[in-house]
């Protein structure tokens, strides 16, 4: 671990991203991203496709210190390949000198992460390609209103899972699809815990290669909760073990933060309106407790 | 025809309030249009949605900019330049407005010789959520031609898909803004619908050539977003209690979504109201509780009485 990021004290003090962007008050993603900036510096291009994010730059405002360059949303990892490849051209040809040089940051919502753009992440990760896919994962398609996406979590109301109970699916795990490709590193954070989301991204910086993070990001419309809320319900996802905090680096997975006591799944469900027809009118114990068991069921996997 | 604009914030409810007031309407019998105008900005920021009610059909397209009522939920709006509220309003239009003061204050201050109506402010959370259903249901009274079960129905219609606990707080929001106008039931006339012979063409702007500098401008500097004063979506202001700080800035300042805490050199923070879109985050994570939310309809009235 790097020594110079051991407390709270120790995150920096100066805020890259630029205030007076788009996005929600309270935004869970937009949170995630003014940290991970802090961390990254100002050498970046932002590699955007279509999300919430879209609106982050709109002519002539950007919060970047860096170059933004925008895509449709399957192609954000195709926009980071030609960004990669153009500075490396130039960095051949003598023209752009070592300190001078860029990261590729690709940025999506898990819309494009897990379900339109997931082929072409597969082909830049097998292609080797030396870039940070960034995920902030509102799970949904909350741009457009919150329609269910691979990432939408089972129980969850959206706009297109209105039945009796929610969403009947479970959540994509892109952390493992990822793994399964062996990238140079894969990380999953939160805004609601921005030592750890430093250190990760600390790491991530040093190396070269396909790096994921993956930022899970209250989303206070789409999951319909008080936006004075969003850290608190952040930290509950982690204290109830729902989003595991943990990092693919030199071939293993280790886990950052392995919550004991672990809190019950309904600490973090009940704070929103996206899961409260699984407690009104009467509990739907059914779901809540599939839900309880996935979660128990992935933590032996993990202590065993 | 009614030509009805409603006015507020993302988040306030206009979009609903727009579809419950077409919806009782059209119960009452009416040819009914209702759209909201959303620019690309989010919760927080100034929206306005259309509602037209005509006793034959509606030929009348798009944004209305001759009202015959201008519903305004949020009057922090009237200093948004961009949100336009009293476009078009004129000695036929009526003001209904959700806040304190009275009418005779509000004609002064907004200059308007029309009819102004005062919704009185309800409970800050009811006026941050439901805005739009109270101003439907004050709306639905000033046009004098919508019941009570018109209305009730139209809500239980619209929130269907919310469930029964949604409906009924929207219900008595929306009927106690009903009975709350009662007095001025029917003020709201229906103006004849517009005939083309009557159109007139806007006239020619000439504008002159620009350079390309200022005509079409690259971004050559960092982090421009700056100059967006998303500060004015604000519903409640964080405010810090100094003597209570504890000089930990790291935190509030790291967790707020928008960079708009900054940390001084003696590590207190300071809010820069500009940005601070008042999503309350820093209230909730302040380890000594120095940070306390205040609506910012209260805090404008202090700076106002304040001020010199």
């Amino acid at each position: 671990m790097n020594p110079a990021l051991r407390r709270m004290k120790d995150l920096p003090s100066t805020h890259l991203l630029g205030a007076g962007s788009a996005m929600c008050a309270g935004c869970g993603g937009l949170l995630a991203l003014h940290e991970i900036c802090d961390l990254l510096g100002a050498r970046t291009v932002f590699v955007n496709a279509a999300s919430c994010m879209t609106l982050l730059a709109s002519y002539p405002f950007t919060p970047f210190r860096g170059s933004w360059l925008y895509t449709a949303m399957a192609s954000a990892p195709a926009g980071a390949q030609g960004v990669r490849d153009a500075l490396d051209i130039l960095s051949e040809r003598g023209r752009l000198p070592p300190e001078q040089d860029l990261t590729a940051v690709a940025l999506t919502g898990d819309g494009a992460a897990t379900g339109i753009g997931l082929s072409a992440t597969a082909g830049a990760i097998d292609r080797g390609l030396d870039f940070i896919y960034l995920c902030y994962d509102n799970e949904g398609y909350g741009n457009t209103g919150q329609q269910s996406s691979p990432a939408t979590p089972l129980g969850a109301r959206t706009a297109t899972s209105t039945g009796a109970h929610g969403h009947p699916a479970s959540k994509m795990d892109l952390f493992a699809i990822w793994v399964a490709q062996r990238p140079a590193y894969a990380a999953t954070v939160i805004g609601a815990d921005p030592l750890d989301l430093a250190r990760k991204i600390d790491r991530a910086r040093a190396l070269k290669g396909p790096r994921l993070i993956h930022a899970l990001a209250p989303c206070p419309p789409g999951w319909s909760f008080d936006p004075a809320e969003g850290v608190e319900i952040g930290r509950l996802a982690v204290k109830t073990g729902i989003w595991p905090l943990k990092e693919y680096v030199d071939g293993r997975v280790v886990h950052t933060h392995v919550p004991h006591p672990r809190l019950p799944v309904e600490e973090y469900l009940k704070r929103q309106g996206r899961f409260r027809h699984l407690f009104e009118p009467g509990r739907d114990t059914r779901v809540l407790a599939q839900i309880q068991s996935q979660v128990d069921a992935y933590w032996e996997q993990v202590c065993a | 025809m009614y030509r009805i604009r409603l006015h507020g914030r993302g988040g306030q409810g206009i979009k609903t309030g727009s579809r419950i007031l077409g919806s009782a309407f059209f119960g009452a019998g009416f040819e009914v249009q209702d759209a909201p105008v959303y620019g690309a900005e989010r919760r927080g920021a100034a929206m306005s949605a259309h509602v037209r009610a005509a006793r034959t059909p509606i030929r009348e397209r798009g944004v209305i900019t001759r009202p015959d009522l201008v519903a305004l939920v949020d009057e922090t709006l009237l200093q948004v330049p961009a949100a336009n509220v009293l476009l078009g309003v004129d000695a036929a239009s009526v003001l209904l407005l959700q806040g304190n003061g009275d009418a005779e204050t509000w004609r002064a201050r907004l200059a308007l010789s029309g009819t102004v109506v005062v919704l009185p402010a309800a409970g800050e959370r009811a006026e941050a959520e439901l805005g739009g259903a109270r101003c439907a249901g004050a709306a639905a009274r000033l046009a004098g031609v919508i019941s009570r079960p018109q209305l009730i129905a139209a809500i239980a219609q619209e929130l269907a898909s919310l469930g029964p606990v949604a409906t009924a707080t929207t219900t008595a929001q929306a009927l106690a803004a009903y009975d709350a106008v009662a007095p001025h039931a029917g003020v709201l006339r229906e103006s004849r619908p517009a005939a083309a012979t009557a159109f007139a063409a806007p006239e020619w702007i000439d504008l002159p050539l620009e350079s390309a500098r200022v005509a079409a401008p690259a971004i050559f500097a960092a982090a421009t977003s700056v100059e967006v004063r998303t500060g004015l979506w604000r519903t409640m202001r964080p405010e810090i209690d100094y003597a209570r700080c504890n000089r930990c800035a790291w935190i509030c300042s790291t967790l707020c979504p928008d960079s708009a805490i900054r940390v001084r050199a003696d590590r207190s923070p300071e809010i820069d109201l500009e940005h601070c879109k008042g999503c309350m985050i820093c209230v909730s994570v302040c380890p000594p509780q120095a940070i306390r939310a205040l609506p910012e309809r209260a805090a404008r009235a202090r700076e106002l009485a304040a001020a010199p």
